[in-house]
């Protein structure tokens, strides 16, 4: 079993207004529940932003993979301002991109596109999760 | 009175960000059931992280509209948030006070939805709209949420 300590942090987009949002957070969940249970954790990007002590002191401590939404990167920025290090920056725009004309859902559900979308970027955050914890790009 | 600002106007909805908690998912769940079905003419949602990291049009909203905050714990993380930077909450709501036990057994991916977490996404969001109902000034009888009555009938 990984220690707590050593799991990579998972800190995906809280939106709730587009489609963008719910595949951020359901990668999140693909990736802490089934494909990296052991080796990840997801974070309130809110309690974040709140500056809540104690998440503050773990996300300064672990790695971290921001997954936004949209351009504004509140999980990226929030992780940096924070002063923890950002192993690697997703966003849901860039990989709804490669599927020009999908229907991924909407801000309440997840179509059998948008699921199959939410894996692809789920498969990302496990491929840089691996990265960061054994040291490459993260401290 | 936040609610007496703009009484002709929209209420501003600010859920809790959540992403550890299933109590987060019901929330949003609500929060868009609300704006999609129950009071899509009444309502607009803020988000969280936007308005905490300083993004002035959140800001100004929640400080000329009347909001409500719907919190997944007893961080409050919405309603302290919301009352830092946007002025005095009109409502603020906590998920596991509307629930109480129900809110154990719901989950926070949709992958594992169920009829509790349906049922539990019916109840705040009835809840939800109720106060927005208040807030408005509303006193005719309005859409609650079909789920919660499906839900009920299988029961009895």
């Amino acid at each position: 079993m990984t220690e707590e300590r050593e799991k990579v942090l998972v800190i995906p987009c809280s939106g709730v207004g587009k489609v963008h949002g719910l595949l951020s957070r359901e990668a999140a969940y693909l990736v802490v529940d089934e494909l990296a249970s052991d080796e990840t954790q997801v974070v309130c990007l809110a309690l974040l932003v709140k500056g809540d002590e104690e998440t503050l002191a773990t996300v300064r401590s672990r790695p971290c993979i921001a997954i936004d939404g949209c351009g504004k990167a509140c999980a990226q920025k929030n992780i940096e301002i924070a002063g923890g290090e950002v192993a690697e920056a997703l966003q849901v725009g860039r990989f709804l991109t490669r599927h020009r004309g999908a229907r991924p859902g909407d801000g309440s559900a997840l179509s059998d596109e948008g699921w199959a979308i939410c894996r692809e970027i789920a498969e990302d955050v496990v491929t840089a999760a691996n990265r960061g914890r054994s040291g490459e790009g993260a401290s | 009175m936040a609610s007496d600002m703009n009484k002709t106007t929209k209420v501003g909805i600010i859920s809790c960000s959540g992403e550890e908690l299933a109590v987060g998912t019901i929330s949003r769940s609500a929060v868009r059931r609300v704006l999609e079905v129950l009071r899509p003419h009444d309502a607009v949602t803020l988000c969280l992280p936007l308005l905490l990291a300083g993004n002035e049009g959140e800001r100004n909203f929640a400080r000329t509209h009347p909001t409500i905050t719907i919190d997944g714990c007893d961080k409050l993380c919405a309603r302290f948030g919301t009352e830092k930077h946007g002025g005095p909450v009109a409502c603020s709501l906590v998920v596991p006070e509307i629930l109480g036990d129900r809110a154990t057994s719901c989950s926070r991916s949709l992958r594992d939805w169920s009829q509790a977490d349906e049922q539990a996404v019916a109840i705040v969001a009835d809840r939800i709209a109720a106060e927005i109902d208040a807030l408005m000034g509303t006193t005719t009888p309005r859409l609650s949420s079909t789920p919660t009555r499906r839900i009920s009938e299988v029961e009895t």
